[in-house]
């Protein structure tokens, strides 16, 4: 009779992620402080001041995700932005990817799982690549860099996240 | 919305973040290394003033570093008046926000090797298209 240990057994343990990478940045610091102490501490306390600015952004993805998973059959999302889901995948892609804010590191998260639900690698990369256009900072770019240049940027990065999908589809059907 | 469904589905995306802390923790520790290490003018004095070579350097550098996007448009709009080409500026500025190189092991860690490659390269050489087709057209417009 199979008991319940067994069960547990037979699952597989899942790994965290980064047990070694922490270590080694963690070392990476200690020397890096007997080098210079102060750029170090510097460096400690910017990061510091990064989670801290991320912790809200990092609650709304897990959130998120739990709603999205909670109300998402695999099937549908299979329909949104599976290999049937044709022109509505990419807008989803471009615009999921102009819209989502924080680093492209928070996302990675959410997109692993929804690449588990047979969502295509093409419109993951449209998605990463599309994150480029910064929308809290155009204001500050075109200030910088002018409307024209703003604008061209913009358009080519739409252009350049589709076609990197595009190649990517044709990597992943000339594969299978 | 289902309810228990809802929480079933929260507790697992609470125990995937929790899983992947420790990469987390490592890229932003990371990153606060690269921008304290990496000065802007560290960056500034890499270019040469030659179009296509700059253009690698900065797409190159802007991939390296790390930080909040303004910060890109600072050094890249001081490279300009000092004279730099809109090229390594535009290659710069783009690959400061596309490609990661302090979120490459957290990437290769949830896709795999084959999508991480795949998508830096792509993303790599796209910075290039982009800034020779934005500055070409830039120019063609004035």
């Amino acid at each position: 009779m199979k008991t319940q240990t067994d069960n547990t057994q037979s699952k597989p343990k899942q790994k965290i992620n980064g047990r070694y990478l922490l270590p080694a940045v963690l070392l990476g610091y200690a020397l890096l402080y007997v080098y210079s102490s102060d750029k170090t501490i510097e460096a400690l306390l910017s990061s510091l001041s990064t989670m801290l600015h991320l912790l809200p952004v990092f609650l709304v993805v897990i959130v998120l995700l739990g709603i999205f998973t909670a109300l998402m059959s695999a099937k549908k999302i299979a329909r949104l932005l599976g290999k049937q889901s044709g022109i509505k995948g990419w807008v989803i892609a471009v615009f999921g990817g102009i819209l989502s804010h924080g680093s492209s590191y928070i996302w990675y998260q959410m997109l692993a799982n929804l690449r588990e639900q047979n969502v295509r690698d093409s419109l993951l990369v449209t998605f990463l690549y599309a994150r480029a256009i910064k929308l809290p900072w155009l204001p500050l770019m075109v200030s910088y860099f002018g409307y024209t240049f703003t604008v061209l940027l913009m358009f080519y990065i739409i252009i350049g996240a589709l076609v990197q999908g595009l190649i990517v589809e044709k990597i992943v059907k000339h594969k299978h | 919305m289902d309810y228990p469904a809802f929480m079933q589905a929260f507790y697992k995306s609470v125990k995937g973040f929790a899983l992947n802390l420790p990469m987390l923790i490592s890229v932003i520790l990371l990153s606060g290394l690269f921008e304290v290490f990496i000065t802007p003018e560290m960056l500034a004095s890499l270019f040469s003033g030659q179009a296509f070579y700059d253009s690698l350097i900065g797409t190159v550098s802007g991939g390296v570093s790390a930080g909040q996007p303004f910060i890109s448009y600072l050094i890249g709009g001081e490279l300009l008046k000092s004279g730099m080409s809109y090229y390594a500026v535009t290659a710069f500025v783009l690959s400061w926000v596309t490609l990661g190189v302090v979120q490459l092991p957290y990437e290769y860690s949830l896709f795999g090797g084959r999508f991480t490659l795949t998508r830096n390269l792509l993303a790599f050489i796209f910075v290039l298209l982009i800034s020779l087709a934005t500055v070409q057209t830039l120019q063609l417009l004035s």
